[in-house]
């Protein structure tokens, strides 16, 4: 790898562990290593409790790792401060969520505007800003309702306006269909693939076999470890072999 | 930012509006009632200050008695100071005017009208001494005092009383049935120090009242003297003179104490304004226990608000919110609050005070000090109860937050 084309994300011997109180700890992560490029769209997946949301959250910079490299960008994560981490959140990272985590008591057009105050940009950029984001997921015309006015699908669209407001180098989605029936899961899948068109890095964790096929790349997870990483096509392939 | 922070701040805020506008009361009356005790004290300071200086500026006052470590020891000493004694003063250095009071009430009665009233036996210079001035007529003279004419000189409320619409100039009035004749009347002075009425006051020749009214085994003693002094920084010199030269006149040996006490009006004066100053703080402090009780309010309104709103803080973290900015949102939340309550609490003090003012028929200042106080509660108050909600909100882990319910 050349400094020309450095990864988006680059884990290397990832390690988390927990440290309860009592003296307990848990082994969530174990030496984890992979690379993501830009443009690629991958899903993570595993059983409950395999350690998907922890290796998401630290990836999301909302965690840090017990041990091991994360470089986002290039730039080491671990160093950084609370501060920085909070810049680098507003400023590369889009999160959408399984239960949406909209504030229910602003407007549609508030909450996908919300990551710009923190890049302290003035109220009528936001505004305009989020009104692109809005006819971007095909909510044109929304702008003014509020989160319980409208469907869990359409909340959905709104968190993703919201993640892709800040122009980030990279989505992470956590379970973001866990919530929608079929249909919707696919009106929302469809929104993920036509922005990974746009040139957009998706990373989204799910269980659902069905979701995961949206993806190029999958990553498997079990027991805290790496199991698969490649393509998705090839590990179906596998499976059926079996 | 700091716009940014105030308009997140105040549409929080905002979204709450009835527990907003209940935390809100405890300042606002808080605040109120700071205002009004201030404005209730600074109007007790005003009055005393303004009935001081209605009695006269640059005034020494001797009473007889002896004075015990500036205090009088007893209530009226025995008679020591003759009019005689008063009069030797007046030809002193930096001495404008010298005047004694024989005071005592009286019946006054005027046809089928009476009143009691307070009578004072003095000389033609109180009016100076005392800022008095006539009215209509004439004030008594020398010859007036020297002969003991049973000539009066009437204040506003006994006119009032006992003439209402008519002239009182030249009528003959009763005081404990014996006549007198009103050859003047003198300008209204509204209330003294006491809420008394200054204006409920007959004048006549001392040596009149000693011979119509109170007569006395002594008869040319004064209750108590007045003396006016040319300047204000004079004073302390003049009443060192005056006491050099009562002490000579009563042929006190070296070593007594004084028969008199003499006493500054300038002296009494801010005595009577540190009491005023400081019944104006006991009445302050008083009211700032309900503040105390607002700012809990504040600070238990906020700590709920922060448990419930742990989702919305864990969003704004993972959207890029620092702590700081956390932080000082939920500071500016209640500082907004408490700053709401003070301004209307302020204006509350303000129109309150000035009702009460109206219905005591007082002068009631509107200070700059209501304006300091509500801005001072309200950052003090709102950094004070907002701080550790604010920090409880900082320190949230934001995985955590997104996980609560
Ligand atoms: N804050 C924490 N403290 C202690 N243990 C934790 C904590 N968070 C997660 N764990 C443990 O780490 C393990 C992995 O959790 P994680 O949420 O990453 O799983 P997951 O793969 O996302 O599961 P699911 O598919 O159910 O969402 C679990 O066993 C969980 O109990
Ligand atoms: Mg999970």
């Amino acid at each position: 790898m050349n400094d020309t084309h450095s990864p988006v994300i680059e884990v290397k011997n990832l390690c988390k562990t927990y440290f309860m109180s009592g003296g307990m700890s848990q082994s969530v992560l174990k030496d984890i290593s992979f690379s993501i490029e830009a443009g690629e769209f991958v899903a993570i997946m595993g059983h409950s409790g395999s350690g998907k949301s922890t290796l998401m959250n630290i990836l999301g910079c909302l965690d840090k790792p017990t041990s091991g490299l994360y470089l986002l960008n290039g730039d080491l994560v671990s160093d950084k401060s609370e501060l920085e981490l909070a810049s680098v959140r507003g400023h590369e990272i889009g999160f959408v969520f399984q239960n949406f985590n909209l504030l229910m008591k602003r407007t549609i057009a508030d909450n996908v505007s919300l990551p710009l105050i923190y890049q302290n940009i003035g109220e009528k950029e936001r505004y305009e800003r989020a009104l692109r984001m809005l006819e971007k997921v095909g909510l044109t015309g929304y702008e003014n309702r509020f989160p319980s006015q409208i469907s869990g699908g359409m909340q959905q669209r709104v968190a993703i306006a919201r993640s892709l407001i800040n122009n980030p180098s990279i989505i992470f989605a956590d379970e973001p269909t866990g919530n929608l029936d079929t249909a919707t899961s696919d009106e929302i899948m469809n929104l993920f693939t036509r922005l990974n068109q746009q040139g957009i890095t998706i990373v989204l964790v799910t269980h659902e076999e069905d979701v995961a096929d949206y993806a190029k790349r999958l990553i498997k997870i079990s027991d805290g470890r790496k199991e698969y990483d490649g393509l998705r096509q090839s590990y179906q392939g596998r499976q059926e072999a079996k | 930012m700091i716009g940014q922070i105030i308009r997140e701040a105040w549409i929080s805020i905002a979204s709450y509006k009835m527990r907003t506008f209940l935390t809100t009361l405890g300042i606002m009356i808080g605040v109120a009632a700071v205002v009004m005790m201030v404005a209730a004290g600074q109007t007790v300071q005003n009055t005393i200050t303004e009935s001081f200086e209605s009695m006269g500026g640059n005034l020494i006052i001797i009473v007889p008695g002896q004075s015990v470590s500036g205090g009088v020891r007893t209530a009226r000493g025995r008679p020591s100071v003759t009019f005689s004694d008063v009069d030797s003063l007046k030809g002193m250095k930096d001495v404008v005017a010298a005047s004694y009071i024989v005071s005592t009430t009286a019946q006054a009665v005027y046809g089928s009208n009476n009143w009691n009233v307070s009578v004072a036996g003095t000389t033609p210079d109180y009016l100076t001494v005392g800022n008095w001035e006539i009215d209509r007529g004439i004030p008594f003279t020398d010859r007036d005092l020297k002969s003991g004419n049973p000539y009066i000189l009437l204040g506003q409320t006994v006119i009032d009383e006992l003439f209402g619409l008519q002239d009182p100039i030249g009528k003959t009035i009763r005081l404990n049935n014996r006549p007198f004749t009103v050859i003047g009347t003198l300008q209204p002075k509204g209330d003294g120090l006491m809420g008394d009425d200054q204006d409920n006051i007959i004048m006549m020749p001392a040596t009149t009242l000693r011979q119509r009214l109170r007569g006395s085994r002594r008869p040319n003693y004064a209750d108590v003297a007045f003396v006016k002094v040319s300047e204000e920084n004079k004073m302390e010199t003049v009443a060192n003179r005056i006491e050099y030269q009562l002490r000579a006149r009563h042929r006190l040996k070296e070593g007594t104490d004084n028969d008199f006490t003499i006493r500054l009006m300038t002296e009494m004066v801010n005595q009577a304004r540190n009491v005023g100053m400081i019944l104006s703080i006991l009445l302050a402090s008083i009211a700032s226990i309900s503040l105390i009780v607002g700012s809990i309010g504040i600070m238990n309104m906020m700590l709920v608000s922060v448990t419930e709103r742990t989702r919305e803080i864990g969003i704004r973290k993972a959207l890029g919110a620092s702590n700081r900015w956390i932080m000082f949102q939920f500071l500016t939340e209640s500082v907004l609050i408490s700053f709401m309550g003070s301004f209307v609490g302020m204006i509350l003090g303000v129109v309150f005070s000035q009702i009460g003012g109206f219905i005591f028929d007082k002068t009631v200042p509107i200070s700059i000090w209501s304006v300091i106080i509500s801005v001072s509660v309200a950052v003090i108050v709102g950094v004070a109860s907002g701080l550790m909600p604010a920090i409880k909100a900082m320190k949230l882990d934001p995985i955590e937050a997104l996980r609560y319910q």
